[in-house]
């Protein structure tokens, strides 16, 4: 290999982009080329600046809400049946089609006679969610003073995040969600293999009034408390969710004046 | 890492969309800001390239889906720059500033270790296509292979362009410490 052959190659060579033989013909050149050897340095150098040193820039936390929340509505627009609500058969996403929309609209419209609000269904679509696509957690942390602060700058407003590690419910991390057009805070606890997701936002629109729903085997407990709505929804069996939310209830009472 | 995909017409549910594309949230701003250099912009920008991505989502066979995103984010953001006909990137080049320095003066200069605000501006001058192939492979690791996917150009006009693009910000890092030195 000539010089000027090797010259242009010390950029790919250094990106790692050259196949094993020009790679082995270009090392012999460069070994008795102190000119080439020097640029090479040089190439090291600069590329080393530019990733070291310049700015990469970041979205603000909102934009991933935002673009989940937009394909969520192109799905629904895009079919006749929002796909939260083919949750109602139970069945996973894959493979609806045809007949199975026939028999989705069929459990839409049983349900809606069931008077579930749209709410406690697009909370339980949430949870399911969030477990079906591995992204359960923004956060992930034990700690509370961990997680709490996390969502500073994230929402408008502070979640209570309380530790029921020793009741068996230990706190296992956080996530921004969205519940009726707005972003809510997901405090995420877990019980045996099972996983409580326990939205969180301002009641300043509307109250839940202590209600719990059973839609396909998901519970979703749902009250109003010093100002803040909550919603709690797991798969757990009723009494176990509703043991859950009475320690929370009670340490967010306790917490509270110290806050 | 990521599962062969189904059949076109098969339901595809935003979580499978999610679950492909939204871990390049991040590198796809990050483009989309280093063109746009307006943090609204690049936002709107990345909104509709997923949105775009999404409708054709029944056409991506699997494979590395951040180098598809980029190319649909890459022809959202130069038509939003075509919109725009204020967008004038290029300095006129500034003879005081650029003339012939003495290798070791370049040397000198060079290694006066340009911090991040020194690269900001230099890369902010190198023209879109400098700037795009800079911010692809350096900073997001994109393989030429990738680069010529996403920009539409042979491997061989990857290599090139890089190669250019470096000389050209290396350039301006060399201009911006000698003015630095001189003022």
């Amino acid at each position: 290999m000539n010089h000027d052959e090797a010259a242009k190659l010390l950029g790919p060579y250094r990106d790692g982009e050259l196949d094993l033989a020009t790679c082995v013909k270009l090392e012999e050149h460069l070994a008795g080329c102190p000119s080439c050897q020097q640029e090479l340095a040089g190439e090291q150098e600069l590329v080393g600046l530019i990733e070291a040193e310049t700015p990469r820039f970041k979205p603000s936390p909102f934009l991933k809400t935002r673009i989940r929340a937009v394909l969520r509505e192109e799905k629904s627009s895009s079919t006749a049946i929002p796909w939260w609500k083919r949750l109602s058969l139970g069945s996973t996403f894959s493979g609806l089609a045809g007949a199975t929309a026939v028999l989705a609209i069929l459990a839409v419209g049983f349900f809606s006679t069931q008077g579930i609000p749209e709410l406690d269904r697009e909370a339980v679509a949430n949870h399911v969610r969030s477990l079906q696509v591995d992204h359960l957690m923004d956060v992930t942390s034990t700690d509370q003073h961990t997680v709490k602060p996390w969502f500073a700058g994230k929402l408008d407003y502070s979640p209570p995040v309380v530790d029921l590690v020793a009741s068996g419910y230990p706190l296992v991390g956080g996530r921004l969600d969205v519940l009726d057009h707005r972003n809510v805070a997901s405090i995420i606890y877990q019980r045996r293999k099972h996983y409580i997701n326990l939205f969180i936002w301002p009641a300043d629109t509307e109250s839940l009034h202590g209600r719990l729903y059973n839609l396909d085997g998901y519970h979703a407990l749902g009250w109003t408390k010093s100002g803040m709505n909550y919603l709690a929804v797991s798969e757990l069996g009723e009494k176990e969710l509703r043991d859950f939310v009475q320690m929370i209830q009670d340490q967010t009472a306790e917490s509270r004046p110290g806050e | 890492m990521v599962e062969p995909y189904r059949d076109a017409g098969d339901n595809l549910s935003p979580a499978d969309f999610e679950q492909v594309f939204l871990p390049h949230l991040d590198a796809a701003y990050n483009l989309a800001r280093w063109l746009l250099r307006n943090d609204q912009d690049a936002e709107d920008a990345v909104q509709e390239a997923y949105i775009r991505a999404y409708k054709a989502f029944a056409r991506f066979r699997g494979g590395e889906g951040k180098a598809w995103l980029m190319t649909i984010l890459r022809n959202v953001c130069y038509t939003m720059i075509k919109k725009v006909p204020s967008h004038d990137t290029l300095e006129p080049f500034d003879e005081e500033i650029h003339q012939p320095l003495s290798e070791s003066e370049m040397q000198e200069a060079f290694r006066q270790k340009a911090n991040a605000e020194t690269l900001h501006l230099a890369l902010e001058k190198l023209p879109d296509e400098f700037r795009e192939i800079i911010v692809l492979h350096d900073l997001e690791g994109l393989a030429y292979k990738e680069i010529a996917a996403v920009a539409g150009i042979p491997i061989g006009t990857v290599m090139s362009r890089l190669a250019r693009a470096r000389a050209r910000l290396r350039t301006e890092i060399i201009a911006a410490n000698a003015k630095e030195a001189r003022s």
